[in-house]
């Protein structure tokens, strides 16, 4: 099949590929996934993939259910510096 | 400034909360990102019944309307960015500038989760919803003719509201699968749960499907036979043996490679079929956008039926940190019925916190309301929406009892 | 080439709203006044608002109402707005996002294959 050019986060184009190979060799969780990937790092902050590379992480770890996997990080939206700082 | 209810999202749940607290007399500031009130509300264009339809644009400007003439202040076209809690104020972070509550709301709605197709990148590929609000707010075509990959409640009603205003929908069918599409990609789970909507869908197949597929080996038959070609629903052919395998095209959508599969979902070698199509939906489902509730340092909990990550909550729709409240798709996700109900509890919660004249009954009778308006729903969008919510209750008082021990 | 749907069988005749003109990569286009610039800019036929900063993979609008940033392009000289919801006024210059002129090295284990 044509997954090697299956993008799954748009923002970085990181393939399911990439990501299904990572998880599988580290076992890891899906921050660690994000981390090593740079997927759910782009300009949309992981809004558009969250939901993949979490499920991806999660087929070989059981879920905890209890929080989430992805932290979100503030500012969800692109900030300028210029409305920042007021200067206008 | 300060002394404002902020709500957040002008979607349903946000709309109908600031009219209800705009009814006893309490001052309300509505911040939405998008350039009109109404959220997702906005695109639903549905026959409720012959001849009755539940039309978003109409219902969103009731509301805007509504809360206009009570005074509501509403600022659009404003993002949030951060929201972070000082002393006993929240502060709103927006690109407007910083507003500050006691009281917040949280209507932030649903984003949706798609799956990945090879292809998915071009200029023609967005998801359905994309298609309905291009569709029925700004009355573009996102195209003249379509695939639809992903058959669920959504895609068959944006479906049908592509027919009819004239864009052509090629087909409705499943994506290939891999790890991603869970059971969106096995023609058996479709039919499962298409069979679980069988009383909203006035379609030949959804009627086959409830009088003779209700046990296993009926279901197994069904779908073995299944045309491959599909069976019509409102003129759309409906594919549940047919996946596409790739989206194509050079610079933008020229077509979908779509191939034949097998009752467990697999590829049949050799069966690949190029169709001409000029844009592709995505429809993979909703899940809550909880992020303001994350950055305010809310616990969460998954919840499959619920759509995901979901933000603790009670009845009352507080969140356990004082002056944190949610409505709407961010507590699960169904219909917008549901959602103004729930932002009338809300509301009327935080009047009541407020100390206007704001009964413990007034809040009751909004929430079996709440409860009314599920059982009656239209649309659902996990059949088993009821059990998450009363799992999510279940963890709610666990973790009251957990705190208070 | 896409359309505008100017009668529709339940929500009727589209009403009729001021022409605005505005550019897109240097041509001119027209829009209808306060409508999306991703609206105005498909009305006219045009799908691909931004290439990929590294890839140059062409891209467009994909979620429509502001989560996924694909449709975002260079609106009166300011970066990164959605096109999605930006309201088209007259007299607007828009620009299509662009690759970045240096390249970012492919450290990924699999890159180039």
């Amino acid at each position: 099949m044509q997954n090697k050019s299956m993008i799954v986060c748009r923002c970085e184009e990181v393939s399911y590929d990439e990501l299904v190979e990572v998880a599988s060799e580290n076992n890891c969780s899906a921050r660690e996934l994000k981390l090593r990937t740079r997927a759910g790092m782009g300009y949309c902050g992981g809004r558009t993939c969250r939901t993949m590379v979490d499920q991806i992480a999660h087929k070989h770890r059981t879920r905890l259910d209890c929080e989430i996997s992805l932290k979100y990080q503030a500012p969800i939206r692109p900030v300028r510096f210029a409305d920042l700082g007021e200067v206008k | 400034m300060e002394n404002k209810v902020i709500i957040i999202g002008a979607g349903p749940a946000g709309l109908s909360a600031a009219i209800t607290l705009a009814e006893k007399n309490i001052a309300v500031l509505v911040i939405d990102e998008y350039l009109y009130a109404g959220g997702r509300l906005l695109g639903q264009l549905y026959e409720e019944s012959p001849g009755k339809w539940w039309n978003g644009i109409v219902e969103s400007k009731r509301l805007f309307e509504r809360a206009k003439a009570l005074n509501v202040e509403l600022l659009l076209q404003t993002s949030v960015s951060d929201l972070e809690k000082i002393e006993q104020e929240w502060i709103v972070h927006t690109n407007k500038g910083v507003f500050r509550t006691r009281q917040l709301l949280l209507a932030t709605g649903a984003a949706e989760s798609p799956f990945p197709i090879p292809g998915w990148t071009l200029p023609g590929v967005m998801s359905v919803g994309a298609a309905q609000v291009m569709t029925n707010v700004h009355r573009v075509k996102p195209g003249k003719r379509g695939v639809i990959i992903g058959v669920n409640v959504l895609s068959s009603a944006i479906a049908m509201e592509l027919q009819i205003a004239g864009v052509q929908v090629a087909a409705i069918t499943l994506p290939a699968t891999n790890l991603l599409t869970k059971d969106s990609g096995n023609p058996i789970e479709v039919m499962n749960s298409l069979l679980h909507v069988s009383h909203m869908a006035p379609s030949p197949l959804v009627k086959i499907g409830s009088k003779f597929m209700k046990n296993e080996f009926m279901k197994k038959l069904g779908i073995t036979f299944y045309p491959k070609n599909g069976v019509k629903m409102w003129d759309i052919p409906i594919m549940l043996r047919k996946a596409v395998v790739e989206i194509v095209g050079k610079d933008q959508v020229e077509g979908v490679v779509i191939a034949t599969v097998n009752t467990d979902g697999s590829i049949v070698p050799g069966s690949e079929k190029r169709i001409k199509a000029d844009f592709v939906c995505i429809a993979g489902g909703l899940y809550p956008l909880a992020e303001l509730a994350s950055l305010a340092g809310c616990p969460f909990h998954y919840i499959e039926q619920l759509g995901g990550f979901i933000p603790l909550h009670n009845e009352q729709m507080e969140t356990n940190l004082d002056g944190l409240h949610v409505a709407g798709n961010i507590t699960g996700i169904e219909g917008a019925k549901v959602a103004l109900a729930q932002g009338k509890v809300a509301a009327l919660t935080i009047a009541h916190k407020l100390g206007t004249s704001t009964t413990q009954q007034e809040i009751q009778r909004a929430i079996e309301d709440v409860e009314t308006t599920r059982a009656n729903a239209h649309i659902q969008f996990h059949p088993e929406v009821l059990a998450g919510r009363q799992q999510l209750k279940k963890i709610w008082i666990e973790s009251y009892l957990n705190v208070t021990n | 080439m896409t359309e505008r749907i100017l009668s529709h069988p339940v929500l009727g005749v589209l009403p009729s709203k001021e022409k605005v003109s505005f550019t897109f990569d240097d041509k001119e286009y027209e829009g209808y006044k306060g409508e999306s610039l991703a609206a105005a800019l498909l009305a006219n036929g045009i799908r691909t608002l931004r290439v990929h900063e590294e890839t140059g993979h062409p891209r467009g609008i994909y979620c429509n109402i502001g989560h996924c940033f694909e449709c975002r392009v260079n609106v009166n000289g300011l970066e990164g707005e959605r096109a999605c919801i930006t309201p088209v006024s007259n007299g607007m210059v828009v620009n299509s996002g662009k690759t970045l002129p240096t390249s970012v090295r492919d450290w990924r284990k699999n890159n180039g294959k």
